[in-house]
């Protein structure tokens, strides 16, 4: 698969490493270079320092091929935007979005955008986790 | 109107400010403390909602009255949350107009796209200005390679010119002159011999290469 992951947050890297191990083509965009020092080594990704909302950097990374993209800066309207320029202008068939606020997640949702909480996720583990710690008492 | 304006810095200023005078109810949302402070104490006079906080937070929206509102302007100094603002509004809310300011030119077509309604680059609007004077200079390089004797020529009348507050008919142009636009503020009036030429006014002249040359030079000595 041709992935573009948009933004090299600590999400983003791990991302990028596990994919590009699994022998997929990804290409990784981020506005700070210093950030592609999280990738690994044996990782042979593409990297593209730029801002991911300019359509000149999407083209570069290659959008009009793209199988999928992840949007995952540290910015939530950034990933928003970058998700609608990747789904709905270039037709990316698998196109996932990160947000921190919970109400935002079920909002962007309801736009027919996957959606991505760390929130809701971690919130669900935690909660899980003390469940599991009552039951077994 | 109802008209929520998404921050507060000196685009939002100013639109809040003449859109006020104007009658409309203005709602704005700014996510600096002590800019809103700010903007509370300047405007207190005027007929505004200030709420402190993000423009693009679905909570805050709410608080601030989106669901009473008519327009919404984005005009925060980032493409991604004008955006987010945007949409928010028309596609969860219901707003029925959105108007966003762009930062990037090239954003004008994916803003579009993407369904805001009015899109607005002052980056754009500055380089279709500077486009239209590089066609002017391309104009009269046309006409001097051509040998055509006429020229062009954009005047402005500057305090004290001897163009200041006289008619057209008592300018005493020379017969191989016409003055063709009066460009005054945002309007571009046609004159007649009774137009009265005021300070500040940009003057397009057309004519006679030389009748030109002397008159700009009359006209920059005055």
């Amino acid at each position: 698969m041709y992935i573009i992951i948009a933004g090299c947050s600590k999400v983003g890297a791990s991302l990028v490493n596990r994919l590009s191990e699994e022998g997929n083509d990804v290409v990784v965009i981020d506005r700070d270079e210093e950030n592609f020092s999280q990738l690994g080594s044996g990782s042979n990704c593409m990297s593209i320092t730029g801002v991911p909302i300019d359509e000149d950097i999407l083209k570069e990374a290659g959008i009009e091929k793209a199988d999928a993209l992840a949007a995952v800066t540290t910015d939530d309207n950034t990933n928003f935007m970058v998700a609608q320029i990747a789904q709905q202008l270039y037709h990316v068939p698998k196109v996932i979005t990160q947000t921190k606020d919970p109400e935002k997640q079920l909002v962007l949702t309801a736009m027919g955008l996957q959606t991505i909480c760390p929130t809701t996720l971690t919130v669900e583990s935690f909660f899980n986790s003390l469940k599991k710690g009552e039951n077994e008492k | 109107m109802r008209i929520m304006i998404i921050g507060g810095g000196n685009v939002g200023y100013y639109l809040t400010k003449s859109l006020s005078a104007e009658k409309h109810h203005i709602m704005i949302v700014e996510k600096d403390s002590s800019r809103c402070e700010q903007i509370s104490s300047d405007l207190s006079s005027k007929r505004i909602e200030l709420t402190h906080g993000d423009g693009t937070d679905v909570e805050c929206l709410r608080e601030a009255g989106i669901f009473h509102t008519d327009v919404l302007i984005a005009v925060t100094g980032h493409d991604q949350n004008n955006l987010a603002a945007c949409q928010l509004a028309k596609d969860y809310f219901g707003v029925k107009q959105t108007i966003s300011r762009v930062k990037n030119p090239k954003n004008i077509r994916v803003f579009e796209k993407l369904g805001v309604d009015s899109v607005i680059s002052s980056t754009e609007r500055i380089a279709g200005i500077i486009d239209r004077e590089l066609d002017w200079a391309d104009v009269n390089k046309l006409l001097k390679e051509r040998s055509f004797n006429v020229r062009l020529q954009e005047i402005t009348v500057e305090q004290g010119s001897n163009f200041e507050r006289k008619r057209l008919k008592d300018l005493g142009l020379p017969k191989g002159l016409i003055l063709i636009a009066v460009l005054r503020g945002d309007q571009a009036i046609i004159p007649n011999g009774e137009t009265r030429l005021e300070t500040g006014d940009l003057v397009i002249l057309w004519g006679d290469a030389s009748d030109m040359a002397n008159t700009l030079e009359q006209h920059a000595n005055s």
